[in-house]
Order: C-alpha cells, then sequence, then structure tokens
C-alpha cells in the first residue's frame, strides 16, 4: 500500500459478487476487481460502449488506477477509481417517475451493452443512483462480454426490484416503498400474483411478468439454473433474443405511469399561513444563514415540500448538493418532473417521512445505510416549518428533535411554528387540550441552545414562525 | 467456463420465461424446449448426450429411457 493513503474501507453494501469489491478512502472510491472482472474491465475499457457510457454520464466516470486494496494476496487483479455520488440513495426513497428513468436507464445500458457484444451480470436498483435529477448506473463491475445463447441474468433481480414496484405503483395505486424497504431482493413473483389477481390479471405486463412468471419459477424450482441454461441454448436461444426482451420491458416501462393524486401539500403554497412579506424575510434569512457557513457541500432540506428552499439552496451554495427530503410521494414526483425538465443535477428529491426515516438494511443491517447515517456527513440541515409536524403532529418531545438535528449538519436553520399560528393549530386540533405544555419558542430556542451556539433569530412579521440559525458546538 | 457469470441466482424459471417476454421467437424456443423435455423420455440417449445434461439423466424419467 503506498504510504500517502490512509487503509481503504470496504463498502458494506457490496460483498454480493465476488468478483469485485467498493471500497472508501480519503473520499475516494475505488474497486477491486478479480482476475476475471479485470479481464473483463479491459474490454469493456477498450469497447465504443463504454466511452459511449462515460461521455453521456449514464455510467459512473471510472478510471483505473495503481493501487493496492485490502485483501489476501491475488485476490485483486486491477483496482478502479469511480466519481463520488454527492448523497447516496436507495429505491424505497425513489418516487414513481425516479423508478421509472431508473428502470430505463438500465434496460437502455442492457440494450446498448448487447449491441457491442457485453452483456449485465444482475438488474437490481441498487446499482442506480443520482446526481441530481439524472439517474446513474454505478456498478461497472457489472458489464462481463457476452457468450452465445446466454440470457440475461438480471431479469429476476430486474423485475423484483424495478419493474414490480412500478406496476405496483401504475396499477394498484400501491406505493411499493415499504415493501422495498423490508426486503432488500425486492418483491417477490408469488406476491405479486396474490395482489395481481381478477381483471388485474390483463393488465400491461402483469400475465407475462407476474403469473407466468411464478408458475414457470415454481415448476422449474428442482432444476438448476444450469441445466435450464443449457437447455435454452440447446433450444436455440441467443442474444438477440434478450435484445428483444429489454426492448419489450423498456416499452413496458413506459406505459407504467402513474398520475399523482391531488393531496393536500400538493397546493401547499396557495394554501399555507405565509403572507409575502413572511416568505421574503424568511428567504433573506436563510440566504444569510448560508452566506455565513463556509462549507455547504451537502445541504439537507428536510420537509422540503415544494422545494422552493431547495432551489434557492442550490443557488446559494453555488457548488454545493441538495437533497430534498418530503414526505408526501406526489409532491417529490412532480418537483422531480419540474428539476428534470431543468436539467438540475444540483438538487436531488427523495420521499422519507422524517418521523420514520429510511432504517439500516440487508445483512447484519449494514448492507444498506440507514439515513442518519447518510446524513451524518451533511454541512447544513434546513428544517423549515417541521419541527411542528415531529413535535405536534407525531409526539416527538422537542430534545429529542434537537438530539436529531445534532446528529446532521454542522449548520443548521430552524423555523419553529408557534402554537398560534394556523398550521400548529390545525394539528393541535387533533390532539387533546393541553397535551404539549413545553412546545414554546423560547423552550425550543433554549434547548437548541445546548447543543448549538445560536447564530441568529428572526420572528416573522406575521408573529407566529420565529427563525433560528446554529452552529453546533464541537 | 460460465462459473464467472453466475454470482447472482437468476432463477430457473425467471431464465425461460425471458425467452416468452422476447416475443415470437422466444416463445417458439421456449416451445422447443418444452418439447424437448416430454420428448426426451421416449428418446434414447446417446452416452455422449447423458454426460452433456446430468440433471437430465439424474431424473427417474431419464434413466428408464436409458434401461430400454
Amino acid at each position: 500500500m503506498t504510504p500517502e493513503h490512509t487503509r481503504p474501507v470496504a463498502e458494506p453494501g457490496s460483498f454480493r459478487d465476488p468478483q469485485t469489491r467498493v471500497f472508501h478512502a480519503d473520499g475516494e472510491v475505488l474497486r477491486g476487481l478479480g482476475a476475471q472482472a479485470a479481464q473483463d474491465w479491459k474490454a469493456l475499457r477498450d469497447s465504443e460502449f463504454f466511452a459511449r457510457a462515460q461521455a453521456d454520464g449514464t455510467v459512473t466516470a471510472t478510471e483505473e488506477i495503481d493501487r493496492e486494496l485490502p485483501g489476501e494476496p491475488g485476490t485483486w487483479s486491477a483496482t478502479l477509481r469511480h466519481e463520488p455520488l454527492p448523497f447516496v440513495t436507495y429505491h424505497y426513497e425513489w418516487s414513481h417517475t425516479m423508478r421509472q428513468d431508473a428502470a430505463r436507464l438500465h434496460l437502455d445500458l442492457l440494450q446498448q451493452a448487447l449491441r457491442a457484444g457485453f452483456t449485465m451480470k444482475d438488474g437490481s436498483a441498487y446499482n442506480l443512483q443520482w446526481r441530481g435529477s439524472r439517474p446513474e448506473f454505478i456498478d461497472v463491475g457489472s458489464f462481463e462480454p457476452a457468450k452465445p445463447g446466454e440470457p440475461w441474468a438480471g431479469y429476476r433481480q430486474f423485475c423484483q426490484t424495478l419493474l414490480y414496484p412500478l406496476m405496483l405503483q401504475a396499477h394498484l395505486d400501491l406505493d411499493p416503498r415499504a415493501l422495498l424497504r423490508s426486503q432488500i431482493d425486492g418483491v417477490e413473483p408469488a406476491q405479486m400474483r396474490r395482489l395481481l389477481g381478477g381483471t388485474k390479471r390483463l393488465a400491461a405486463g402483469v400475465l407475462k411478468h407476474v403469473h407466468l412468471h411464478d408458475s414457470i419459477q415454481s415448476r422449474n424450482a428442482d432444476r438448476s439454473t444450469g441445466a435450464v441454461r443449457e437447455q435454452l441454448r440447446d433450444a436455440g436461444f441467443n442474444s438477440e433474443l434478450v435484445l428483444a426482451a429489454a426492448k419489450a420491458m423498456a416499452k413496458l416501462v413506459t406505459k407504467l405511469d402513474w398520475a399523482p393524486p391531488a393531496t393536500h401539500w400538493g397546493d401547499y403554497r396557495e394554501t399555507c399561513s405565509y403572507s409575502d412579506d413572511d416568505r421574503a424575510a424568511k428567504q433573506r434569512f436563510v440566504d444569510a444563514a448560508l452566506d455565513a457557513t463556509d462549507k455547504t457541500d451537502l445541504v439537507l432540506d428536510l420537509g422540503a415540500n415544494d422545494g422552493v428552499f431547495s432551489r434557492q439552496a442550490a443557488a446559494r451554495a453555488k457548488t454545493g448538493y441538495v437533497v430534498a427530503v418530503e414526505a408526501d410521494p406526489a409532491v417529490v414526483d412532480t418537483l422531480y418532473r419540474q428539476l428534470r425538465a431543468e436539467g438540475e443535477r444540483r438538487i436531488l428529491p427523495i420521499v422519507m417521512d422524517l418521523a420514520d426515516p429510511s432504517p439500516g438494511g440487508g445483512w447484519a443491517s449494514h448492507e444498506r445505510a440507514s439515513f442518519a447515517q447518510r446524513a451524518a456527513k451533511a454541512d447544513v440541515t434546513l428544517a423549515l416549518a417541521l419541527v411542528h409536524h415531529l413535535a405536534i403532529g407525531r409526539n416527538v418531545p422537542l430534545p429529542a428533535i434537537v438530539d436529531w438535528l445534532a446528529g446532521m449538519g454542522h449548520t443548521v436553520v430552524v423555523e419553529f411554528v408557534h402554537a398560534e399560528d394556523p398550521m400548529a393549530q390545525r394539528l393541535l386540533a387533533n390532539k387533546p387540550d393541553g397535551l404539549f405544555p413545553d412546545y414554546h419558542v423560547e423552550t425550543f430556542v433554549r434547548q437548541l441552545g445546548e447543543r448549538f451556539d445560536i447564530a441568529k433569530r428572526e420572528t416573522l412579521p406575521g408573529g407566529t414562525r420565529t427563525l433560528i440559525a446554529g452552529v453546533r458546538r464541537a | 467456463m460460465e462459473s464467472h457469470l453466475a454470482y447472482l441466482d437468476a432463477g430457473s424459471g425467471s431464465l425461460i420465461v425471458q425467452a416468452l417476454v422476447a416475443g415470437t421467437a422466444g416463445v417458439v424456443v421456449a416451445a422447443k424446449l418444452y418439447w424437448r423435455r416430454v420428448t426426451s423420455v421416449f428418446r434414447r440417449k446417446t452416452p455422449a448426450e447423458a454426460t452433456a445434461a446430468p440433471v437430465e439423466t439424474a431424473t427417474p424419467a431419464a434413466a428408464t429411457a436409458d434401461k430400454d
């Protein structure tokens, strides 16, 4: 190992393919390749297909470097370095259109790869990440030269992590995030079959990808994939058929649209209690707090709603990256589609209920990092008009909210909505009188002051909302 | 030769469905696969075929065919 580098640490989420493993060192993302994978990489690197995917940014920017990685001698035959992602998200944090675009990119890359004589080893949604509103395929180790008569090994995984979730939302208006979050390998064909019975069998793609898939799977359960591969080859299967299947699936994915219902948050800005003066003052306060911060590489906008402050933060933090976290999938979907149309690369919208953020998942609960773990590296946290939802709506004690904020951004900008504000009143109306005697701006500022140095405080002209900027104590 | 391919269990049934998803040409391939499975019961296997398809020879049906 070269002395100027710290020892790379293995990424807990990249152990499944023993031929390749991702490591982190000094903010760099490195990938070790075993002997076979290194050979595959050389073929890929020299291909026109890969050059094109690098140029258009659909596959993470990658270069080969000379660096030793941890492992038994001879484990790694080559080392790659990937362009790091500003923030990692998982498919149980995406809106429907994001999932649709990610699925489309996967199938598009598969088709391009097949035309260039390559195939993909898998079909997992976890291999797709985002730079703002653009999806990107991160697993360079997934590509390998195709062999004649070989089917796509990733078809089942693609169904379970991308196609089925799209079907659930499009055909049943059922948000698939709860299932995806609790099952790392996605939704099983047998589960889908139970959900899509009756006339739903006739919905796009259901008969083939769900019912037929499940029944053929159970009829072939005692046959090995090796034996079936051989039978398919003998029966004349070829890569043209994989290409045809990929094309058919891409067409299906495009059909699986979802029209978000009109929700409470969808027209929030029209119904909320701000005056124009309030909004202008709030914007000035947020700008000033961002200007006063040295490091704005990663900004979390918690409770981002329509993303107006995410946009403001992105404009203010010139080189920074903003993650807009919002609980309403319909609002996130709308925001995503707007950002996509604008070609925005520095704002990533994600769906998450902040009173129930993504836990760690998969093997040893570390294969997928919890939101708390990923949010810990944030520089700035915006929590605008969020605290009353957590404190009144979800009964989270104020000191617990302060502790939670202290686990994230170094700088925090909080908007505290007073109990008298109409929006707080609306939440209080659902709870017994006097349930939250401590819900008061002075109490909150004092508690926040125990973990943060309060830099600035301002009550908006309307008199029922107070903004507080704080810097976390070392 | 294909050992490095198969880190992922592709699912034996899923591989066949893939052919069906590919349209008419794929359906023909799948039909051929099933037809061969059915006729393999009646077909006399050459020793070369028997070693090339170990799973098939392991099934009772194939074993009976071998005894003919």
